[in-house]
């Protein structure tokens, strides 16, 4: 069984929505039966969810039952792109509104180690998918609820969506030791969320950078929330001072505050600062999940073995995702990764081999030859100029976007201060927002880069 | 720039809106774009340049043009 699912105490409650909806571990495991009979073959199915109790049940049963392999997509998908997606992959079943409709595109075999698919972060109008395997689940299950010692009195709010992979994994992670799941899919800016989270007794918060920018202006430091116990963080990396700033009130109030790196690639987390470290290693994503293993390799591939020296960060672990789908025939294929994948993002570690990210491979660009990481000059502009950016470019010229009018001549200085490169190498362009998918991450492929 | 260019000028920074659209239907559900990374630019935008620091009360209300216009009003911002 999934998760070991039918070990929970089949009336305890498995979710909560923000509508009032409930629904036992019982009740999952009864849909997850329903659709064994009802669906006689494995078959694809497009699962258009919402954050509600509706929708988290049809997932988990789906996976369960191992007869739906849904690809999970945000009930609010582009038109567009959802035809897209459905003339690329020709779903048996499509779930949506909370009913399941056959269609007439033809049973195709599936893998049968593979479990759901989810689209590629940060891109849309791509048909890239990334393929899980079962064993990821219950990786992703183990590991995340070792380091976060969840148990099954907890209550974790969950803001972030169920089609986004750290969302899933926290769901994942949460059934495995019986807790109570409490999803929403309201704004946080909304009085609805916090009477939510009050009435509810959340008892963690796993959210994005953005979303503690958020709590921060709810003016969160003041609240009253005394069975809040946890505080989780991933998605990008944390302004500093924020960061900072929410570790310091975790300390005080006696609440932990753990940072978190994870890709899609690897179902979400795959390393974690330990709370202990909060402050003292701010920044830093820490150390590998539990039976997970982080190390360094330079540009030959060869093995990194010193502190603080750069090179890509490469992750080994059972949470590593088979590979993508480009295609409905990739649908078949097994695992490419065999546990192991290169991150393409740039770090190095410390002496107690905390790992520290620096940059994205790709990310950066030549300027006169020399090596200039567009997420450093975010950082710096972040730091120096207090105004959101988003740096891209080519060999020639790197292109900064702002959104603050007012910042146009300070940006420009303080990257040339920095970099020691010639002021005509940066062209500042103001634009009306920085282009974000909903989980916060910055969509570059959406600015021109020349 | 008047107080009112100004908190016009914000909606032109969050959602590139031109003055002519501004108005009364201004609104979370007339604008689709209007999220809470929206909400918290708008926010974050009043209080940076009406030099305010707002309750969660009226970041929650904050929802629609009009409603801006209210929340300043009771900060006693004149627009």
């Amino acid at each position: 069984m999934l998760l070991n699912l039918d070990h929970i105490a089949p009336k305890r409650l498995a979710a909560i929505d923000n509508d009032g909806k409930q629904v036992t571990y019982a009740e999952i495991l009864r849909l997850a039966d329903d659709i064994t009979t009802q669906v006689t073959e494995r078959a694809l199915c497009f699962m258009m969810v919402d954050n509600n109790v509706e929708s988290l049940t049809w997932v988990m049963a789906s996976l369960i039952s191992k007869r739906l392999v849904p690809l999970i997509l945000n009930a609010k998908t582009d038109e567009a792109l959802y035809k897209n997606l459905l003339q690329t992959y020709r779903p048996k079943y499509i779930w949506k509104a909370g009913t399941l409709q056959r269609t007439d595109y033809p049973i195709v075999p599936l893998h049968p180690n593979l479990s759901h698919l989810l689209p590629t972060s940060g891109s849309t109008g791509s048909p890239k998918l990334i393929r899980h395997k079962y064993e990821n689940i219950e990786a992703a299950g183990l590991n995340i609820s070792t380091f976060f010692e969840l148990k099954e009195t907890d209550r974790p709010l969950m803001v972030l969506p169920l089609y986004y992979t750290m969302g899933l994994s926290m769901v994942f992670s949460h059934l495995r030791v019986g807790a109570t799941v409490l999803i929403t899919n309201r704004s946080m800016t909304d009085a609805t969320f916090w009477k939510f989270i009050k009435d509810e007794h959340a008892t963690s918060f796993t959210g994005v950078p953005y979303s503690f920018q958020i709590l921060n202006l709810m003016r969160f430091f003041r609240m009253d929330l005394p069975d809040l116990e946890l505080l989780t963080q991933g998605g990008g990396k944390m302004p500093h001072d924020l960061n900072v700033e929410f570790a310091k009130y975790c300390r005080d109030h006696n609440k932990r505050w753990i940072a978190t790196y994870g890709q899609s690639e690897c179902t979400a987390r795959m390393a974690y600062l330990p709370a202990k470290w909060a402050l003292d290693k701010v920044g830093s994503i820490g150390i590998a999940v539990p039976n997970g293993e982080l190390s360094l390799i330079d540009e030959n591939g060869t093995p990194i073995t010193t502190p603080h020296t750069e090179g890509e960060m490469c992750y080994r672990g059972k949470n590593v995702t088979m590979g993508y789908a480009f295609s409905l025939e990739d649908l078949t294929k097994g695992d490419e990764r065999n546990g192991f994948i290169r991150t393409g993002d740039l770090a190095y570690f410390d002496e107690d081999k905390c790992y520290y990210i620096v940059g994205r491979l790709g990310r950066f660009i030549k300027l006169f030859g020399m090596r200039v990481g567009l997420d450093e000059c975010e950082q710096i502009i972040a730091n120096d100029c207090q105004t959101e950016c988003a740096c891209v470019g080519t060999d020639e010229k790197m292109v900064v976007y702002i959104t603050d009018a007012t910042k146009q001549q300070a940006v420009k200085e303080t990257l040339v201060e920095k970099t020691h490169i010639v002021a005509t190498s940066f062209e500042i362009r103001l634009i009306d927002t920085i282009p974000k998918n909903e989980a916060g991450k910055k969509l570059y492929s959406k600015l021109e880069n020349k | 720039m008047n107080n009112l260019d100004k908190y016009n000028d914000i909606f032109a920074q969050v959602f590139g809106a031109k003055v002519e659209e501004l108005g009364d239907s201004y609104s979370k559900e007339n604008v689709s774009a209007w999220d809470s990374v929206h909400q918290l630019n708008i926010i974050s935008l009043m209080e940076e340049i009406f030099d305010l620091m707002l309750d969660p009360e009226d970041i929650m209300a904050c929802t629609s043009y009009n409603a801006g216009k209210e929340i300043l009003a009771k900060n006693g911002i004149e627009l």
